[in-house]
């Protein structure tokens, strides 16, 4: 951990305990998943030769990494990628604050800097777009709770500041304050208390609806999807 | 200002969807993040693209925010946080709420497969349904339908009595066609290896397909029957959302197969019917050992194949394409064996983009078909599924549903396409090579071949005068109205040349009043008229003592007489017959409501 002043020490102690509520609420959205029955289809499998509930599932499960498999995402080939990179975004802005208390010598090494600040800065740009979308587009509006507002505004600044604090511990001139780092530390900690009980949550329960609906349309023979 | 209290209806619904939970119904709950990938991907959304309450997420909301509100952390301590302070609280929402999820969505689940999380939108939407119909909120032609599944085992209304004797009007016809009853329809014949369970639209309007499939079963030497109970395949409870329904209506044709001892159900074509009959009606009526079941289109595949028919296929040289029934792509995987067999009956075959599991839904299904209030929507929304048809250039839509054979007309007239709708079992029995199947080997060789019958307009109509001793119409006095004088004409000369007496009217003041001097044996009735419509005509003759016992066979070419046949504010009329009219089938048709009744009478 850093030695440099008690307010970074805080930060890290902080971001460290808010890991740990994040962690016992998500084991609790689980438990509290899982005391709902389960459905079962006890109907004979559907097409002859192609029906599979655990290729249907293994499919639904990847078909994030598959975009030509969805209309959706294969017509919007282009959103789908804003997709990926708002993603790896976050992926990137999680390990950064990780690292940064872990090795933080790794982080400011140049090759990592590079690949971790330029996901970010490509990150905030794809928010700043989706912050747009979700104001001024009809539908997003209709459909857009508080809760989808503030998600997007927090992560959309949460990518700023991260990308900010990959040049602080880059060394990058200009971005020497420490308090860039506490700062993205102590919003990475709201971000991690508040995410359970937010959409956000929705990649804790990614996997689960992915492989239901895999399993059952696998059951009945309607994937993997065939395009003729 | 305060919010109003919440009202008994809207208490109940909540308890009821408490009951609906699993994990997976909880998982689409919660899985949905706003993102709109949806809303591309929905044919009413794409029709109407001005109107942002299409779009899938939106209508699966209205079951989340009640979800929200009751279940969920955040939304139970800050329902506004998430959206779930806007759940409905009085009846008047609750119209609302039926509007959304009964005249927005065809529950097809073309959003499901093209859902990054995998959320199920359209079962949410059926849950949303199921809710509604609990408290007695549902469109009025669902009410009439589901009512008629409870009480009297099908959704048409068909009575015991009308049924059998539409079965034996097949037989009988095929009788004529072959020269011989042995393709008789068998009627609860027990420990028979199939078990044939049908639409009742079939019954009700075009029992042509039951003779078509009877010929085959004969001509493949198949032992088989057909049940006097349980024979509906179809399920409003999957379109309801009322699973209670969908149980009984299931049990009631796997019951009926245990108790004939039968080794296997067959399916006629229809996507509801196929995915309520096969899937959903194990897990609604938890059945605990599912009835060995296929689909008709697997039965007539598989004869093809061992050899037990043998078709020609240049006798279906039109080009034809094929839609893919919501209910059978997405949601049953059944989708390549009807058109391994589409390719075995036809010489001209061409796809339709997207097809299989991606195919456009034809807004046939989904319950739409009942629920006449949303017709101008529905077509609206079906332009796609046009455009889609007109781009392959077909002559022939074909399709294994009834839905969407229904639907599909409705498409075709209202978008001017010009081709027509036929089924895997028309194209099958027209494409028979009768002296060659199963049925015609081992017999001798000076045995005489049956004519096959090819059963095409023309060729019914070079074989009806063969068939009839005299005109079949004759002593019987039919009113015509319609108010277009070519098509009144036409009519006319038909009913006359059956040797019918005729008169014309041209309008539903008109109708109502020669009705009641003429007192006709049948009166044909056009709906789409100016003035007084023929829907209010028809309701007025049922009405009317001097009027209401006159049979009705109402001849159109517009979607609005599906209000008298599911609303049904009176009796529905005896028959219908789509417009452009088939001669023969009418005169046919025609004759068989007039004697039927007159056998009713005695």
């Amino acid at each position: 951990m850093h030695e440099s002043s008690s307010l970074l020490q805080t930060a890290e102690v902080v971001h460290w305990a808010a890991l740990i509520i994040m962690a016992v609420v998500y084991s609790l959205r689980l438990r509290w998943l899982f005391n709902f029955k389960p459905g079962a289809d006890k109907s004979a499998p559907g097409a002859p030769g192609r029906t599979d509930k655990k290729r249907g599932a293994n499919y639904s499960l990847f078909n994030v990494a598959m975009p030509w498999s969805m209309e959706s995402t294969r017509k919007g080939f282009a959103f789908y990628l804003t997709f990926v990179i708002f993603h790896l975004g976050v992926v990137a802005g999680i390990t950064l604050a990780f690292l940064s208390t872990i090795t933080p010598n790794f982080v400011a090494n140049p090759v990592f800097a590079r690949i971790c600040g330029s996901t970010l800065v490509l990150a905030f740009l794809v928010a700043i777009y989706r912050v747009f979308r979700r104001l001024f587009t009809p539908v997003m509006k209709l459909i857009s709770t508080p809760d989808d507002y503030f998600s997007l505004f927090m992560l959309t600044a949460w990518f700023g500041l991260g990308a900010v604090t990959q040049a602080h511990l880059a060394g990058v001139q200009g971005f020497e304050s420490v308090n860039i780092l506490v700062a993205y530390l102590f919003l990475t900690s709201f971000f991690l208390v508040y995410v359970p009980f937010s959409k956000i949550s929705h990649y804790l329960y990614y996997p689960f609806t992915r492989i239901w609906i895999g399993r059952a349309l696998g059951h009945r023979g309607s994937y993997p999807i065939v395009r003729g | 200002m305060s919010k109003p209290a919440k009202t008994h209806k809207i208490k109940m619904m909540e308890e009821q969807l408490a009951k609906k939970l699993n994990r997976q119904v909880v998982g689409s709950l919660v899985g949905c993040v706003h993102c709109g990938m949806c809303n591309d991907c929905c044919h009413y959304v794409l029709s109407h693209p001005d109107d942002p309450k299409m779009t899938p997420s939106y209508k699966a909301d209205q079951v989340r925010k009640l979800f929200k509100a009751n279940h969920d952390w955040t939304g139970s301590v800050f329902p506004w946080w998430v959206g779930a302070d806007k759940v409905p609280l009085t009846d008047d929402d609750l119209d609302q709420l039926k509007d959304i999820a009964f005249g927005t969505c065809t529950n097809c689940r073309r959003c499901t497969i093209n859902c990054p999380m995998g959320v199920d939108t359209a079962t949410l939407n059926r849950i949303m349904r199921g809710l509604l119909t609990n408290v007695g909120v549902m469109p009025e032609g669902v009410r009439v339908v589901s009512k008629d599944q409870w009480e009297l085992g099908n959704q048409m209304g068909v009575l015991k009595e009308d049924y059998i004797d539409t079965l034996e009007w097949m037989s009988e016809e095929l009788e004529e066609d072959l020269g011989h009853g042995e393709a008789a329809i068998p009627i609860d014949k027990a420990g028979a290896k199939i078990m044939y369970a049908i639409n009742p639209r079939e019954v009700k309007y075009d029992p042509r397909t039951i003779k078509e499939a009877a010929l085959i079963f004969w001509a493949a030497g198949e032992d088989w029957t057909m049940p006097t109970e349980g024979w509906d395949n179809t399920n409003f409870g999957l379109f309801s959302g009322d699973d209670g329904l969908g149980g009984a209506s299931a049990k009631r044709e796997y019951d009926k197969a245990r108790e004939l001892g039968v080794d296997k159900i067959v399916i006629s074509e229809c996507g509801h019917g196929y995915r309520s009959t096969r899937h959903e009606g194990v897990n609604w009526s938890g059945d605990a050992e599912p009835f060995p079941m296929e689909s008709s289109v697997m039965t007539m595949l598989r004869y093809i194949k061992e050899g037990k028919i043998v078709v020609d296929p240049t006798k279906n040289s039109q080009r034809a394409t094929f839609h893919d029934s919501c209910n059978n792509a997405r949601s049953c995987g059944f989708y390549e064996e009807p058109r391994e067999l589409l390719r075995l009956v036809t010489t001209d075959f061409q796809e339709m983009y997207p097809n299989r599991a991606e195919g456009f839904c034809c807004t046939g299904g989904g319950g739409a078909m009942s629920m006449s209030e949303y017709t101008p929507r529905r077509l609206k929304s079906g332009e796609i599924k046009a455009n889609q048809i007109r781009e392959t250039g077909a002559e022939i839509v074909v399709t294994s549903c009834h839905n969407c054979v229904d639907g599909l007309g409705d498409l075709i007239k209202h978008y001017e396409l010009g081709c027509e709708v036929k089924q895997l079992v028309d194209l099958v029995a027209n494409a028979l090579v009768l002296e060659e199947c199963a049925v015609m080997k081992g017999r001798p060789a000076t045995a005489p071949v049956p004519e096959a019958p090819v059963p095409t307009a023309e060729v019914e109509a070079a074989a009806v005068p063969a068939v009839a001793v005299e005109a079949p119409l004759s002593g019987r006095k039919i009113l015509v109205v319609d108010d277009e004088e070519d098509i009144r004409t036409f009519l006319v000369t038909v009913f006359e040349d059956a040797g019918a007496e005729v008169m014309e009217a041209s309008d539903g003041d008109e109708c109502i009043e020669k009705a009641k001097v003429f007192r006709p044996d049948l009166i044909s009735l056009d709906l789409s008229m100016p003035g007084k419509s023929g829907v209010d005509a028809f309701v007025e003759l049922r009405k009317t003592a001097e009027t209401e016992e006159i049979p009705v066979c109402v001849v159109t070419g517009h979607p609005e007489f599906r209000q008298v046949i599911y609303d049904r504010p009176v009796p529905p009329p005896e028959g219908y017959l789509n417009k452009p009219v088939d001669e023969d089938k009418l005169v046919s048709y025609v004759a068989h409501i007039v004697d039927a009744k007159d056998e009713k009478a005695n």
